[in-house]
């Protein structure tokens, strides 16, 4: 029997469909269902009115974040964190995914790759207890190391200046272990049969590293890149709030979007104003990856994710 | 190629209309939902006007208690380890007593001011709430969560508490006129005092803690002459938007009063027509400033207060931290602790504003509200009579079961039983009665102080004033903020050049909008005492 067009594409592919079938359920009812939930940013949420009956109030939900004098800041802020957080992670990321590839002795790569895979694991809440035993003025052990050795000790709970570097470098330290994985993942991936003939004709380590491993790293790298950047107006509450808390005197530089709403908003507890910043980081992030997708399109056209 | 990419798209939208289906079919429950809570309340209304219309005719008559019913109350703190054995004795003596069991869910203090809303915007199932001041009844109740409670309904099923509650109590309880709470039957005074070592001062032979100045004196002297021990302790990290000592020193200390706390706005106390003004631009706070100043410069607290996290008085049990500021039931229960655990330490009470007027509790600092959607109202509120005032239960619910969480000394003391740390540290304040009982340990000293302060507890017409925000969320919203940005560094001492400090924050508050919530608040008291006359 002769079939063709769509329903015929269905049942040729019925297959590799079901296998997709658990991923696209997984969207619609965790992420297209609950986008009807947008009406909230636009609405005065009551309970009798519940999220489709409650009265529209038009724009002013999104009043209080653009009156706050606070959006542009902590819009920037959300922003250049995650891009240093992508740039900085990443590179680290492929680094060490290279260094583990290239050696060659089996039980030292296993160690090491647990050890870089541990802090994942450790919760934020924990990180920032750990960091503030650490730096704290009066007790912070690196305090008490630099006073014993007669060097003035470091503020870092007052002094805004330190934080940008020292939460970049908390994050890398952990996210590292997660990224190189997956990395690594790609690079064992790549042909060996690439490698030997490099080595016949004479290429020594780097040359292999620079000519095989990075180029065929590029559309990995490309992909998680660009997924990233979906994000980038999320700030990752979990580490803000646990490495900052409520401590005014650093917000200027580490206030991010998800902080402040929650910093503002936990004393009115309004759902409708909450949406409404969600709303707006939502907003941004898809323009963002439009942005970011057209731009890998110009560049190279098989590599871009639509 | 071309075709396959046409199916894609095609199954795409495929999957977008399903889901937009979906989504609208979800808008349809969605609304019924909401129809069929607003049903209920109509229901749950129907009890109450049922009551008012037979209630003249027939007081006396017992209400139907025949149908079992299961009673969900939700209440906050962590759920004692010995909790379930505690209220299944109750259970037994409900059963027997209304024909009704109780399930408890707790929310713990580490996030209950998360869940505790969305337990109402979700609407979930439950007939009683633990609620307070400070625990959003007058946001819930202004929001609809709480089931209105009128005269008749509690006359008929709580009488009890109709009977021994003094009237201004529910006066107070009321929200734009109506009453949602059982508030708790006690008198309490909201004062702040401080906690110290009494063996430092004397070690160092200070005089009497009695003012700001010598309480200064004792910090200074702590935080320069031993080491390893911080003068003062404040949790500044949690949120609150004041210096931990403001109470005393700039509440009391001029006998000013703050509206709501999530903005700096305050009258005095006796000033009959309520007129509101902006405290960080007050003369006063200024100077408060230069004392704090001084403390900070002179080591009395950490460099990094605003990121501490440690439980204070744990520090302070642990000898690592002198003083701290807190109400007098608090503090009590501290020395009390501190006398059993840690004898080597001398703790001390004392009120370092003596001459201020003293301010009572306001009944909504502790009470239980009737979930408007609720299904048992009657049995709801018959519970909540007992749970107040039958001392058999209120016993039971308060102390534990007798013999292994307290001995009970006559009917006004007890002393802790054996497991007595295993039924303890959760909200059951929000029956506090007359038939509390007092720990027979309790310190005299917080109960000579408390004894002094009741011929000074003063009352004003603006006592029971609840400021109504639904007008300027935004604003205080962005008030709250500056205030936890720059306000607190200030307080603190950790501006460098306060009077710079002072003039952004006033500026930032400007910014963001205050003049609008004073007029508003100022419009709102205005209504209110025009309202008394």
């Amino acid at each position: 029997m002769y079939r063709s067009g769509f329903w015929g594409d269905l049942a040729k592919y019925r297959t590799l469909l079901l296998m997709l079938l658990p991923g696209v359920l997984f969207f619609v009812v965790f992420a297209y269902i609950p986008m009807a939930g947008v009406v909230m940013a636009f609405k005065q949420y009551t309970y009798e009115g519940g999220i489709f009956g409650s009265p529209w109030t038009g724009w002013s939900n999104f009043r209080f974040f653009f009156d706050s004098g606070s959006a542009w800041q902590v819009t920037r802020n959300t922003a250049l964190y995650n891009v240093a957080f992508i740039v900085v992670n990443n590179l680290l990321q492929i680094v060490m995914a290279i260094l583990l590839f290239e050696v060659a002795v089996k039980w030292f790569r296993k160690i090491f790759q647990t050890m870089l895979f541990l802090p994942y694991f450790i919760s934020w809440v924990v990180v920032g207890a750990i960091a503030y035993n650490l730096l704290s003025y009066d007790y912070g052990t690196i305090n008490v190391v630099l006073k014993a050795l007669g060097i003035e000790p470091i503020d870092v709970y007052n002094t805004a200046a330190y934080w940008p570097a020292l939460l970049v470098i908390v994050s890398a330290w952990k996210a590292v272990g997660y990224g190189s994985i997956m990395y690594l993942a790609a690079i064992t991936g790549i042909d060996t049969e690439m490698y030997e003939a490099a080595e016949i004709d004479g290429a020594n380590v780097f040359q292999r590293i620079v000519k095989i491993t990075v180029p065929n790293l590029m559309p990995t790298v490309i992909i998680l890149v660009l997924l990233a950047i979906g994000n980038i107006f999320r700030g990752d509450f979990g580490m803000f709030y646990n490495m900052v808390g409520n401590n005014g005197l650093l917000f200027a530089s580490t206030d991010v979007i998800d902080t402040f709403v929650f910093r503002s908003l936990t004393g009115s507890n309004d759902i409708g104003m909450s949406s409404a910043a969600g709303f707006y980081q939502s907003v941004l992030g898809f323009v963002t990856i439009l942005l970011a997708n057209y731009a890998v399109r110009k560049y190279d056209k098989e590599r871009a994710l639509f | 190629m071309q075709r396959t990419r046409k199916s894609a798209f095609l199954l795409l939208a495929l999957v977008f209309v399903m889901s937009l289906l979906l989504a609208a079919c979800g808008g349809k429950t969605g609304k019924d939902a909401g129809s069929s809570a607003s049903a209920d309340n109509g229901a749950s209304g129907t009890p109450s006007s049922s009551a008012s219309a037979s209630a003249p005719a027939s007081n006396a008559g017992n209400p139907d208690t025949s149908k079992e019913v299961k009673l969900k109350m939700i209440l906050l703190g962590g759920k004692p380890a010995d909790f379930d054995q505690v209220w299944s004795e109750l259970n037994a003596k409900l059963k027997a007593k209304i024909n009704a069991t109780v399930d408890v869910e707790f929310l713990d203090w580490s996030d209950w001011n998360q869940k505790y809303p969305l337990k109402f915007a979700a609407n979930e199932n439950f007939d009683i709430i633990y609620t307070a001041n400070w625990a959003y009844y007058n946001d819930q109740a202004l929001k609809g969560g709480f089931l209105e409670l009128t005269d008749d309904m509690l006359q008929k099923y709580a009488p009890q508490t109709w009977a021994t509650m003094p009237k201004v109590s529910w006066e107070q309880a009321k929200v734009n006129g109506k009453l949602y709470m059982v508030p708790n039957n006690n008198v309490e005074v909201t004062n702040k005092i401080v906690l110290y070592r009494e063996d430092l001062r004397k070690k160092y032979n200070l005089p009497e803690i009695d003012s700001l100045e010598s309480y200064a004196n004792y910090l200074k002297t702590v935080a320069k002459n031993e080491k390893g021990i911080t003068a003062y302790g404040a949790k500044a990290a949690d949120g609150w938007k004041w210096h931990e000592l403001d109470q005393a020193t700039l509440e009391q200390n001029n006998d000013f009063h703050v509206v709501d706390t999530r903005v700096p706005m305050a009258y005095k106390l006796d000033d009959a027509t309520g007129k509101v003004f902006d405290i960080y631009e007050t003369p006063e706070f200024k100077q408060l400033l230069g004392y704090y100043k001084d403390l900070a410069d002179n080591g009395v607290w950490s460099k990094n207060v605003v990121s501490n996290k440690n439980d204070v008085w744990q520090d302070m049990k642990a000898g690592k931290v002198s003083s701290y500021a807190q109400n007098i039931g608090t503090t009590a229960i501290n020395m009390e602790e501190a006398r059993r655990d840690t004898p080597n330490q001398e703790f001390m009470i004392a009120d370092i504003t003596p001459n201020s007027k003293k301010i009572s509790a306001i009944s909504t600092q502790n009470g239980l509200a009737i979930h408007a959607t609720s299904k048992n109202v009657e049995r709801s509120l018959m519970l909540i009579d007992l749970l107040q005032n039958d001392k058999e239960i209120h016993d039971l619910t308060m102390y534990g079961i007798a013999g292994t969480h307290f001995n009970p000394q006559g009917d006004k003391q007890y002393t802790p039983g054996p497991s007595a740390s295993n039924y303890t540290g959760f909200s059951n304040w929000g029956w506090n009665s007359p038939l509390n009982r007092q720990d027979a340990q309790y310190p005299q000293e917080a109960n000579d102080m408390f004894d002094g302060w009741q011929s000074k507890v003063y009352h004003f017409p603006l006592e029971t004033f609840v400021f109504d925000d639904t007008k300027v969320k935004t604003e205080v919203a962005n008030v709250s903020n500056v205030m936890l940005r720059y306000a607190i560094p200030l307080e603190y001492g950790l501006v460098k050049d306060t009077d710079k400090g002072l003039a952004d924050l006033i500026k930032q508050l400007k910014a963001a909008g205050i003049d609008k919530v004073q007029q508003e608040m100022q419009a709102q008291i205005d209504a209110f005492l025009a309202n008394r006359k």
